[in-house]
């Protein structure tokens, strides 16, 4: 399988019997077990699931940050093993570099990959405009709100077109406001890219709003429970009845995990 | 008048931080003439006699150098001491906090040598290396330490998400290295630069007591004590205090200014 060869609506991203086990001194935690997922060019897919589940475990071995314990994960027919340009990642603490400006900051991955000068300019320009923050190409980072901030994160992780974008946990250090407009943008931009991105968060409010699948994990061990399709169009009604009724039974579903969430 | 003081004016607290130093300065000026006619020796002269040697030192000199001459004789070695600091502790600290097995073979030998004083070195270099060598090398001791100690720290301390976010965005090693670790670091060797440069000074002044050919403060401090010019002896310790001042300023400054453009606040 190679990248010419994939289109839309195709296994893109396999990841396949994944195992995750910590060690350390003499005792073992296993964080993930039996995990396989298949994930769809352009689809947005949300993890969900208890704290401390291993959601974002799962993640940083996407990003290759990380390295399973068994199992393999392919992308376009190429396994994960080491982290690249062609697996963006959104931070939930942004990591931004403080020293550089926001556009600087977009162009980061460009300028690693050697893109030439005035390329790079115009290409950030262009992302930096497209999440909205057009008046603060030249500002300094610590100038911008939480939300602007994260903003930044997409328009970095967007501008160098990776294959997918994980995103962890983006808006959990937002207030509920903001998180709100963000996901309205989140959505925008979604359109006009076809992005594919893998979302982490704890919020079922947030994964029906923005995503085609939610995948629910189980507690450590994590494993998958259920995967429930969202057919519905976007954007979404938070009010209306089918959102509700489906919110209700998932957050009745993972209270019998025992844990709380966030609505 | 109808003055009012208002905190939220910045020319208003300017003037009232003015006023306060202007009154630390004339209390110390105060005490300190008490304390010289309490005293009362040719050892410990009063503000006045005091001010007139600086401005005697100001215009002639001392033992056939001019007050300029005297002064560059210090600041150049100072200078030279703190460039050779730099030059080998901004690498040396970079890799040492950037590879822990390099760290950690290394530290061991820094810990013997660190608590050792830098002055303690001053015959040492001076006798046993060479005259004019000896008092930069004291000098890049005394920088040296702090330097390297702070930017290990600086590189320790970068924040892990950066590093990461750096990867993910297709940074290789070196380039990890160059624009993250780096830059991180930066606002941290600032803050080495300017406990160096406090040291440094300190040890440019008591190295230049050994040195029988640098004509600097150092010299004129020891030679005026051996031949009893008391307010001479303090008109050069206040040239001292000013420069230390001039030097920790400017670093404070630049360090301000640096970590604002480094965006940590």
């Amino acid at each position: 399988m190679s990248a010419e060869t994939i289109e839309e609506g195709k296994d893109f991203i396999v990841i396949d019997n994944i195992r995750k086990v910590y060690k350390k001194d003499d005792t073992e935690t296993v964080a993930i077990d039996q995990f396989d997922l298949t994930i769809k060019k352009g689809e947005l897919i949300s993890l969900i699931g208890p704290s401390g589940c291993g959601k974002t475990t799962i993640l940083r071995m996407i990003a290759g940050l990380l390295e399973p314990t068994e199992g393999t994960i392919t992308i376009a027919g190429k396994e994960c093993k080491e982290p690249g340009a062609d697996r963006g990642v959104v931070f939930q603490d942004f990591a931004l570099f403080p020293w550089r400006s926001v556009r600087k900051n977009v162009e980061f991955g460009m300028e690693v990959a050697g893109v030439p000068k005035d390329e790079r300019r115009e290409r950030a320009d262009e992302y930096i405009e497209l999440v909205g923050l057009g008046d603060f190409k030249n500002s300094k980072i610590q100038e911008l709100s939480g939300g602007m901030k994260q903003r930044v994160g997409i328009a970095r992780a967007l501008v160098n077109h990776p294959d997918v974008i994980l995103m962890d946990e983006p808006f959990g250090a937002l207030d509920a406001q903001t998180r709100n407009i963000m996901q309205n943008q989140l959505v925008q931009i979604l359109e006009k890219t076809e992005q594919t991105i893998i979302f982490i968060t704890h919020s079922v409010d947030e994964a029906l709003f923005l995503s085609d699948r939610v995948v629910i994990l189980s507690k450590r061990p994590s494993r998958i429970k259920e995967i429930v399709e969202i057919p519905w169009e976007r954007p979404r009604d938070r009010a209306g009845p089918e959102f509700t009724a489906l919110r209700k039974r998932i957050l009745e579903d993972l209270e019998k995990e025992n844990v709380m969430f966030h609505h | 008048m109808n003055f009012v003081y208002d905190d939220n004016n910045k020319y208003h607290r300017f003037g009232k931080t003015c006023l306060i130093v202007a009154l630390s300065l004339i209390m110390f000026v105060e005490i300190w003439w008490i304390l010289s006619l309490l005293a009362n020796t040719n050892v410990f002269p009063n503000p006045a006699e005091t001010f007139e040697a600086l401005i005697d030192f100001i215009n002639n000199g001392y033992s056939h150098q001019s007050s300029a001459s005297i002064i560059w004789s210090s600041l150049s070695l100072f200078i030279e001491g703190f460039l050779l600091a730099l030059v080998v502790a901004v690498p040396l600290g970079l890799f040492l906090g950037y590879s822990k097995g390099l760290n950690t073979f290394v530290t061991p030998m820094i810990e013997v040598l660190r608590p050792i004083a830098p002055i303690a070195w001053a015959p040492v270099f001076i006798y046993g290396i060479n005259y004019s060598v000896g008092p930069i090398l004291v000098v890049f001791i005394g920088i040296f330490f702090p330097l390297l100690t702070n930017i290990i720290f600086g590189v320790k301390k970068i924040d892990q998400s950066l590093i990461d976010a750096a990867k993910t965005l297709g940074a290789n090693r070196t380039q990890v290295f160059v624009k993250v670790m780096v830059p991180s670091a930066i606002p941290y060797l600032m803050n080495g630069i300017k406990v160096g440069l406090g040291v440094g000074w300190m040890c440019i002044v008591a190295a230049e007591m050994y040195s029988p050919v640098s004509i600097g403060v150092g010299y004129c401090l020891s030679s005026m004590c051996q031949n009893s010019l008391w307010p001479s002896v303090f008109a050069i310790l206040i040239v001292i205090a000013i420069m230390g001042i001039l030097t920790t300023s400017v670093s404070e400054y630049l360090q301000k200014r640096i970590a604002k453009r480094m965006g940590i606040e």
